[in-house]
């Protein structure tokens, strides 16, 4: 019985921030839109060793889109031209 | 016919006239197979950001070819017999973008400065 009280506590809560979120919509949004599909943003590319660099640890690993808020296509040509980089040990 | 990046890293202690010999050989080879260079680049000596056969720094040289895929089976073959190169990597592509050169901007800061 007590499992069934819980969750219908956890439905009334989310309802009322649903209704929250209408009301003050910027307060409760967390999303960031990617950084790289913005009208006018750079190219990702293999020589271009700055952007690259933004988007790894500084032990040169490759940071989670999850971290950095890539898009996933973005996310693949990332990981593709830093492996590049990586060969010519650009990076 | 397709286009290709390639690029060439060579060992540090070439002497500048063997560089200009290997950019003259390779052009060469990619002439004879009906190849066409669109443009070259020459990036210098960049520091490598790990040692590659007992070396830290590498000669980059970078060529913006057209033509077939068998040009750079060709190049390939000879590249990777070549004892003055470290590595060499071809890349296709599906435009030129031959506005953007990100290491000979930096190279001319440094000669203003």
């Amino acid at each position: 019985m007590p499992t069934k009280k819980r969750t219908g506590n956890k439905k009334g809560k989310q309802s009322n921030f649903a209704k929250l979120s209408i009301f003050q919509p910027n307060k409760y949004k967390f999303k960031k839109s990617c950084p790289l599909s913005v009208k006018g943003a750079p190219e990702v590319d293999y020589k271009n060793i700055k952007l690259l660099k933004k988007y790894m640890s500084e032990n040169g690993k490759i940071l989670p889109s999850r971290i950095t808020n890539v898009s996933q296509k973005k996310q693949r040509e990332l990981s593709l031209s830093i492996k590049r980089a990586r060969n010519l040990a650009l990076i | 016919m397709n286009l290709y990046e390639h690029t060439i890293v060579a060992r540090q202690d070439t002497s500048p006239a063997q560089i200009k010999l290997l950019a003259e050989k390779y052009s060469k080879i990619i002439e004879k197979n009906e190849g066409e260079i669109v443009q070259t680049e020459e990036w210098g000596l960049l520091n490598l950001a790990h040692i590659i056969k007992k070396n830290k720094k590498g000669i980059f040289m970078h060529f913006k070819i057209k033509g077939a895929g068998s040009v750079i089976g060709e190049l390939e073959k000879n590249e990777a017999i070549d004892k003055n190169l470290l590595r060499f990597m071809t890349v296709k592509v599906k435009k030129f973008d031959l506005k953007a050169n990100y290491f000979q901007k930096k190279n001319k800061q440094k000669k203003k400065k």
